[in-house]
């Protein structure tokens, strides 16, 4: 009875999956004893999103944008050791249409990131992440919310050949277990059927990425490919909403590019999904600040 | 070695991490509802009034063969085949039908309801198609089980079990054949059993009763409909309740009724509810009663209003010139003082808005694929009932006097949305957290609907009166939390629910149970 043709982003969800300064995604460490603090502002829209397979525009919704400033320092516990942590606060909204924005910090992740094999500029890197939602933000006002509210941990392998021209290739692909959340209601539809509790399964997910470019001592440049997908999942119903439960997918291509000379540094990001289910098909561009503090003694 | 020793610590931490998430269990619990003996059998309920049926003997049941005959003996040998070695699948039927086949079936009615409750997609032409109630599973879908459809579907479904089951209990003390455990101790029963007679069959009259109702409020689940009947009148065998015959007359006896009630339904003005032709002189009536500002969609594009005549659709417990006469008195209109006052209420909250606030609007928002209001408070009564321990008639009276009061109070407030035919406050630019509904503002439906069932249900549960009512008024400020209502849409729409509520008790309380 709400008239709530909507959509999903889940962008946001997927900012812990998808980080960048010096991230979970490259085989480029701190030193033992260096932090890096990159500070991060996303902005992430679409017009265009995926009802179930059908793609479709949506007049109650315009443009829905989500923006997020992410603070994620990169910590050098050893030289081969780094931990790295990441806390947005984000923030929805539509360009026409009267659903509520919905703001507010959203889930608190970190990564251990191992490197467990190097040998002649391959390297083999083994990472664990894990987020936990540190507000207690709606989690299926979607497209509105700003994250799903689910406990996740992430297991991830990454190899990397770097050539001694500062050429590298990349890719990584990663399972992410996602726990069970809590609704405000206590009965929904999801799999066609209802529920009668407030309990929600969440699916799990897998990403990949792939990703070729130059780093230098003070630059990096790079084109990538990545793909998140839900392992299982209900789709958006016809006309309807979307909801925790669905199995949300997408492509998404783009450039990274990093400019730290000293201490000082910024990063960007530019993607765009190319296909996608029960998701919006977003445009992102990020900018962000860099600095380096080193405490070697 | 401190090196590597602090290595192998994050390795642990990581594994204990990660053990804690391997173990979580994703399945989903939900309180699941078991048999039980009747606190009574009420014995003497083939005397309680019925809805539409002239009396209990309107339509006869035969005498069943005495349980000495040869007929019934044979029946008794087929029926401890059927009950002996039951596969799991069937040991699980038995458990999920014997919680109670009036309380399964409105739960599968709800279900229906939410599967169907989506509004229809516009076209590439900007219009909105209109569900085809003979081409169902189309796009749209048939029915668009908004608040009143369900709230309509629900009601017929619960008169019908209830008049089905006034006649069966009629003819169950007039024949008084006993559970088949009963005559043959060698059966196995895996339900309990009461002093109720078997013949005919409660279950068997619920569920043809449900299942004709339903094939009619969601004829693209027929299929659906006919397994989950196939498998309840099975599930008797398979428990050692019923003999065929008992089914049979039962399943007899609820299609005779359901058809009847259908005959109501066929003719209660539910085929014009749509009649979007109206709607122009509607806004003129409204106008000419002070409102300045008429309702517009706020929808892109434009979606005509839900059921614009739904209010005129036929009620059950009061008649026409009740209706009008209990019509909530003209709202604050647009410019007024009192409005200013409340839409700036309502832009403080949109402001500042709660995570309680939140919750509160998205716990009883019932919304698009949702049972919808009227479908939350059957569930509510169901679920008293069924903790109350309630017998499947009584189960049925409580459902029917809540699902005529919901329906009565779908179509008075329908029939009040559209006489005022008011704005919503997102006509001035509010925002909402739960969805903007596509009709007119005043009076509140979630008040309307919630003050009616909690009325009557505080007279069926008299203890929890203080529950029910408490639910009704968070159900009803819940939409000014999620900023779809003003203030006084919601408070007349309580004291409106409130007054048709009232009219159901009086039926239950003349229609001779005593309760």
């Amino acid at each position: 009875m709400k008239k709530l043709p909507l959509l999903s982003t889940i962008a946001a969800v997927c900012f812990s999956l998808s980080a960048m300064a010096q991230m979970p995604n490259d085989a480029i460490y701190m030193s033992k004893g260096q932090v890096c603090v990159a500070t991060m502002y996303t902005n992430s829209s679409w017009k265009e999103y995926w009802e179930n397979t059908l793609k479709r525009e949506n007049l109650n919704i315009g443009t829905h944008t989500t923006q997020s400033v992410m603070v994620m320092p990169a910590i050098g516990i050893t030289n081969r050791l780094n931990v790295m942590l990441a806390l947005p606060y984000v923030w929805t909204k539509t360009s026409a249409g009267n659903l509520m924005g919905q703001k507010g910090l959203q889930d608190l992740s970190g990564w251990l990131k191992w490197k467990a094999v190097e040998v002649k500029g391959f390297s083999l890197n083994g990472l664990v992440g894990a987020s936990i939602p540190v507000s207690k933000y709606v989690p299926d006002f979607l497209p509105m919310s700003i994250g799903l509210q689910c406990k996740t941990v992430t297991a991830r392998l990454l190899a990397s050949y770097q050539h001694k021209t500062g050429v590298y290739v990349t890719g990584h692909a990663s399972y992410s277990w996602r726990s069970n959340i809590n609704v405000d209601r206590d009965a929904y539809q999801a799999d066609d059927r209802v529920y009668n509790t407030n309990e929600v399964s969440v699916p799990n997910s897998t990403d990949w990425g792939a990703r070729v470019g130059i780093l230098k001592r003070k630059w990096q440049t790079e084109v990538f490919v990545e793909n998140f997908s839900c392992v299982n999942g209900d789709n958006i119903r016809r006309n309807d909403m979307p909801f925790p439960t669905n199995n949300m997918e997408a492509t998404t291509v783009g450039w990274y590019g990093k400019l730290q000379p000293k201490a000082l540094g910024m990063n960007a990001r530019v993607s765009y999904v190319t296909s996608g289910l029960n998701m919006g098909q977003s445009t992102s561009v990020m900018v962000g600040v860099l600095y380096l503090f080193n405490f070697k003694k | 070695m401190k090196k590597n020793i602090s290595r192998l610590t994050y390795i642990g931490v990581t594994l204990s991490v990660l053990t804690g998430v391997f173990s979580c269990d994703k399945t989903i619990e939900e309180p699941q509802r078991v048999g039980y003996t009747p606190a009574s059998v009420d014995e003497k309920a083939g005397a309680w009034k019925t809805y539409l049926l002239a009396s209990a003997e309107e339509i006869s049941v035969p005498a069943p063969t005495a349980v000495t005959s040869s007929d019934y003996v044979a029946e008794l040998s087929a029926l401890k085949g059927l009950a002996s070695n039951l596969s799991q699948e069937q040991k699980e039927a038995v458990v999920y039908w014997g919680a109670g086949a009036v309380y399964r079936w409105n739960e599968i009615a709800r279900e229906l309801a939410a599967r169907y409750n989506i509004p229809p997609a516009s076209n590439a032409d900007g219009k909105y198609p209109v569900p085809d109630a003979a081409n169902p599973l189309a796009d749209p879908k048939f029915p668009f089980a908004n608040p009143p459809y369900t709230s309509r579907a629900l009601a017929y479904l619960s008169v019908a079990q209830y008049d089905a089951l006034v006649s069966a209990w009629n003819f169950k003390y007039k024949f008084k054949r006993s559970a088949p455990s009963k005559v043959d101790a060698s059966i196995p029963a895996a339900l309990p059993v009461s002093a109720l007679p078997s013949y005919p069959s409660e279950d068997a009259v619920v569920a043809a009763a449900s299942v004709t109702i339903l094939k009619a409020m969601f004829p693209g689940e027929v299929p659906y409909l006919d397994a989950k009947l196939k498998e309840h009148l099975a599930s008797r065998q398979w428990a050692g309740m019923n003999v065929t015959s008992d089914l049979t007359a039962g399943t007899n006896l609820g299609n005779a009724v359901a058809a009847k009630v259908m005959g109501r339904a066929r003719t209660d003005g539910m085929g014009a509810a749509n009649n979007q032709a109206l709607t122009a002189g509607m806004i003129e009536a409204a106008k000419s009663r002070g409102i300045k500002e008429p309702w517009l969609s706020q929808e892109g594009p434009a979606r005509p209003p839900m059921l614009p005549n739904f209010g005129a659709v036929q009620t059950w417990n009061f008649d026409r010139k009740t209706l009008e006469q209990i019509r909530p008195v003209i709202p604050y209109v647009v410019g007024s003082a009192e409005w200013q006052k409340e839409l700036d209420e309502l832009k403080s909250i949109q402001n500042k808005q709660t995570r309680e606030q939140a919750r509160i609007a998205n716990y009883w928002a019932d919304g698009a694929g949702s049972y919808t209001p009227p479908g939350h408070w059957h569930r509510a009564a169901a679920n008293a009932a069924h903790e109350a321990k309630f017998s499947e008639i009584k189960m049925a009276r409580t459902l029917a006097l809540v699902g005529t009061a919901e329906m009565d109070a779908g179509i008075a407030c329908w029939e009040t949305k559209y006489y005022y035919y008011t704005p919503r406050p997102q006509q001035f630019g509010l925002k909402t957290s739960v969805g903007l509904p596509n009709f007119p503002s005043y009076t509140s439906g979630h008040s309307t609907f919630s003050a009616a069932a909690a009325t009557v249900l505080a007279y069926i549960f008299p203890d929890q009166a203080d529950k029910f009512n408490a639910q009704a008024q968070e159900a009803s400020v819940s939409r000014i939390y999620g900023l779809i209502h003003y203030r006084i849409d919601c408070e007349l729409g309580l004291k409106h629910g409130k007054v048709i509520g009232d009219y159901a008790i009086a039926r239950g309380k003349a229609d001779g149970s005593g309760l």
